[in-house]
């Protein structure tokens, strides 16, 4: 079974920013109610999309840098990086159809 | 990951069964998404003296416990009744359950695993 790896603020630039395969990452923290929801639609989509996306976790509580970096407010926060860019996000506990759509326009 | 102290957790439950009593709104189908938030805000109260919203990330915790926004109720919450953590759920939601109401047992199962 995969499990989306996590990633910190010491492994960020490494792991996204100079990934070959588009990145989709979760920002999450553990208190929060809908991270949990989407956390089995996450590793569904790193099963789904596995060798064409990689898909990493960030927890917001002990990696404030990267959270802050990139303006995290509301969490979950999923965010799809090409490139070493930031293309797309989407916002709370999605269907998975939702985020199986924003990423198909990225590949 | 430490759990609050039952004293706040049992603070923050009482609030929340009587909040969704007042509002009409109702606990999510999953209990595992009450318990966890529940047992987040109990943290922040604990740590920062108000039950600053967990699903939320913040520059400054501190600054945002004064600036009481996101200090639950929220105001989207009281406005609107919009909780984005799906505490607190209006009945149309297709998350909604129809309780208003968890154990204290319940939720120190269901977030003993983290």
């Amino acid at each position: 079974m995969s499990e989306a790896t996590q990633v910190t603020d010491a492994s960020f630039d490494s792991e996204v920013l100079e990934s070959e395969v588009p990145v989709l990452v979760d920002f999450w923290a553990p208190w929060c109610g809908p991270c949990r929801m989407v956390a089995p639609v996450v590793e569904e989509i790193s099963k789904d999309y596995d060798g064409r996306v990689k898909v990493v976790k960030v927890d917001t509580d002990k990696n404030p840098s990267v959270a802050n970096k990139y303006g995290i407010r509301s969490i979950p926060t999923l965010m799809i990086f090409k490139g070493g860019q930031k293309v797309d996000m989407v916002v709370g506990a999605v269907p998975k159809t939702t985020l199986a759509n924003t990423l198909d326009k990225y590949l | 990951m430490n759990q609050a102290s039952e004293k706040n957790l049992d603070l923050m439950k009482s609030f929340a069964e009587s909040y969704a009593k007042r509002t009409g709104t109702y606990f999510c189908v999953d209990p595992g998404v009450t318990a966890v938030v529940l047992e987040g805000l109990a943290k922040h109260k604990e740590d920062l003296g108000a039950a600053l919203c967990p699903c939320r990330h913040y520059e400054d915790k501190e600054a945002e416990v004064k600036a009481t926004y996101w200090n639950c109720p929220c105001v989207p919450m009281r406005e609107r009744k919009e909780c984005h953590c799906m505490l607190f759920l209006t009945p149309d939601n297709d998350f909604a359950g129809d309780l208003q109401s968890i154990t204290t047992e319940e939720i120190r199962t269901l977030t003993a695993q983290g």
